[in-house]
């Protein structure tokens, strides 16, 4: 397995229209366009003379070259107007649209889906972000809750109570699964009140990181302290990293959230906007500070680490084990 | 083994523990048997992925809720522990591991030939279920195909099947989810479709296809039909082109004059449609590597999973079975008072409005009236 044989969502359903898409996946110039119902994704070069397909048309369910015309089926299939008889071929990915993403894989290997679990949940919404840092710095930052009290504004744990938090780490040869509980930081009122979430209550944050391909599902609870009585309102999120560079990752954000009791005639709408604006405040907060570091370098050597980072060491063995292993594609440049 | 029981109760599945429940709350003496080891067995075997098709509110049975806060669609396995505590709540105590071979009425009393000895009751109640016994349709040329050929009862997951080219035969509502479950686990999924199929998504606009059908249910079928016809036309679509014919029958009539519910989606069409997942017409023939479909055209297999559905085998309990059952092998009359008399059949019908449901109010209604007779 290599980076190109994992399941990578590269652009959420709504970002592609009728027009084609340009992407990048792990240095890759990628074309994405629909055709019919169905999603194409080719290699970003025509193989005739070199052009982005990426700026043709799309043509009765085939994708257009705007230099000379060729134009190329999502399986790659290409027809050549001057010349009918000719066959041609646009090296391709196979890409499906699902969950409200498409999704790109080389054609080689046969991964399974990234499916989660949201049965109890309901659809908030999709979030796409763009940050110019290395995959791996990226993960670090979402991997870890040491942050949360300086760099996010709601969500996490108070920066002066941070060594009450505690850190439960479970390991298997595919996951990464970390437990924080500690004191819930201080919220307005008005979003306390909207969460029914009481002064004092504790935040469970709950979370599992997958490497094929890379992404962490997380739980996010508030509990009575005394009683362990479980809030009502729950947060479940996934969130994808894919790299569409060395240097750019690119954020893909599943939001479920559990429909509270209290929420009923038609108020969940209000609570959809409510609970997608907080994730994308604290992921756009998250940019800022991974925007600002001193050293990118993806690895770890040389850095001197705390308690919460032990997560980091071990996302880092699975990425070279899982996520890396042979590529089965050269890597472009 | 002896019985003075008024009631005997065979299955302790859904509708034999919805049975029991409602006997004896009525204060009904009950003896209950099953031939599993648990109560709710096929339950704790169906493949992993699969959800309750129905919503938790209107899928309990009566007397005992599923927690309000369990997911609206319960998975398996849940439904699989509330069978379990809806036991233990009501305390019922199902002899398990105990096979019912033969029942026969003589001088206006049950008797029931069982492994564990003869069982007699004034009242047989029969909850063997819809999902009794596998049904292994006869593939031509099954002997020649060299590949592996399973029922959808001993698939757990896609995982063995990871890089396998899978025909999955059957298009009911778990050979769609199984042909799913096999694409998300890396195989290449096929499947075989015979007839025209009406399909509908399992929740449209967020309301359950279920809560609709409750509503389409109480007005006449033709109007059910022209409603339902006009909504899926734009929600689904034509998936002729996908090999996914509609039949002339409107989808609510159909239920009514065949019992024949429509494919509830759970995310198999949307694959269909991106031709992830292949539709092929019926099997001409099983080949050596592959199979031959009646439209002339050849593919290769390395798995066949039937998804063929089960039979109700209620002849292997009743010599005369045909006296009370239709051509498919279910029982003609449902909750009430069949056969040479005594005889109750629960949990054999499959309707619009859900087939958990249906137990729940067939339960009731036959606790009623044996604990009336």
């Amino acid at each position: 397995m290599g980076i190109f044989d994992h399941w990578h969502p590269v652009l959420l359903s709504r970002e592609l229209g009728a027009r084609p898409e340009a992407v990048r996946l792990h240095g890759k110039e990628i074309v994405v366009f629909r055709a019919g119902a169905t999603v194409g994704a080719l290699v970003d070069r025509c193989p005739h003379r070199g052009m982005r397909l990426s700026l043709g048309k799309v043509k009765e369910e085939a994708l257009e070259c705007p230099y000379h015309g060729w134009s190329f089926r999502p399986n790659g299939e290409g027809r050549c107007p001057a010349t009918p008889e000719m066959s041609a071929h646009a090296a391709c990915f196979d890409a499906v649209e699902k969950d409200g993403a498409v999704w790109v894989k080389s054609k080689a290997g046969s991964p399974a889906f990234p499916v989660t679990d949201f049965d109890d949940f309901q659809a908030v919404g999709t979030l796409h972000h763009v940050i110019p840092v290395p995959l791996e710095l990226v993960l670090d930052n979402f991997i870890e809750v040491e942050h949360t009290g300086t760099t996010h504004a709601f969500l996490g744990y108070e920066k002066t109570r941070m060594s009450e938090v505690t850190i439960d780490v479970t390991l298997t040869d595919e996951t990464v699964r970390v437990v924080n509980r500690g004191p819930q930081r201080t919220l307005p009122r008005a979003l306390a009140a909207a969460f029914r979430i009481q002064s004092g209550d504790t935040f469970t944050d709950d979370w599992t990181t997958h490497f094929s391909p890379i992404y962490s599902v997380y739980d996010q609870y508030w509990t009575d302290p005394k009683t362990h009585e479980v809030r009502d309102a729950r947060i479940r999120v996934a969130v994808f990293f894919t790299p569409a560079t060395d240097t750019e990752t690119h954020l893909f954000t599943f939001a479920y959230a559990t429909q509270p009791k209290w929420l009923r005639f038609g108020l969940q709408y209000a609570m959809k906007p409510l609970v997608l604006g907080l994730i994308d405040h604290e992921v756009r907060l998250d940019k800022r500070m991974l925007e600002r570091l001193a050293d990118t370098r993806p690895e770890l050597v040389g850095n001197r680490l705390g308690r919460f980072d032990r997560p980091l060491v071990e996302a880092r063995k699975r990425i070279a084990s899982i996520y890396r292993a042979a590529s089965t594609l050269k890597h472009a440049t | 083994m002896t019985s003075d029981a008024t009631a005997l109760v065979i299955g302790a599945g859904p509708a034999g523990l919805a049975v029991a429940a409602c006997l004896k709350k009525h204060g009904v003496s009950v003896i209950q048997i099953d031939r599993a080891t648990q109560v709710g067995s096929r339950w704790h075997g169906h493949y992993e992925r699969l959800h309750l098709h129905t919503v938790r509110h209107l899928s309990n049975l009566p007397g005992y809720a599923m927690p309000s806060d369990w997911p609206r669609y319960v998975p398996r396995a849940r439904f699989a522990e509330y069978l379990g505590r809806y036991a233990e709540h009501h305390g019922l105590a199902p002899r398990l591991g105990v096979t019912a071979t033969s029942a026969k009425r003589s001088d206006g009393r049950w008797r029931v030939e069982t492994t564990e000895g003869t069982l007699g009751a004034k009242h047989l109640v029969v909850a063997t279920g819809y999902n009794h016994t596998p049904r292994r349709p006869d593939l031509p040329g099954r002997g020649v195909f060299t590949g592996e050929v399973l029922h959808s009862s001993e698939y757990k997951n896609g995982r063995p099947f990871k890089g396998r080219r899978v025909l999955v035969v059957g298009a009911g509502n778990s050979g769609a989810e199984i042909a799913l479950d096999l694409w998300e686990h890396g195989a290449t999924s096929s499947m075989s479709i015979r007839g025209p199929l009406h399909v509908t998504p399992r929740d449209m606009f967020g309301v359950p296809a279920q809560e609709t059908a409750q509503l389409m249910a109480r007005l006449p079928p033709r109007v059910a039909d022209a409603i339902t016809l006009a909504i899926l036309a734009r929600v689904v679509g034509d998936l002729s082109k996908w090999g996914i014919v509609r039949p002339k029958l409107g989808p609510i009539s159909q239920v009514v004059a065949h019992g024949k519910i429509p494919l509830i989606d759970v995310g198999t069409i949307e694959l269909i449609k991106q031709g992830k997942i292949v539709v092929h017409p019926g099997i001409a023939t099983l080949t050596e590597k592959g199979v031959d479909f009646v439209d002339g055209r050849h593919a290769d297999f390395d798995a066949i999973l039937l998804a063929t559905g089960y039979e109700a085998k209620l002849d292997s309990l009743f010599a005369d079975a045909s006296n009370f059952t239709n051509e498919r092998g279910y029982p003609r009359d449902h909750a009430t008072e069949t056969g040479p008399g005594g005889l109750w059949f629960v949990g054999y019908r499959n309707p619009l409005t859900g087939a958990l449901h249906d137990m729940a109010r067939e339960g009731e209604r036959v606790g009623r009236a044996i604990a009336s007779s």
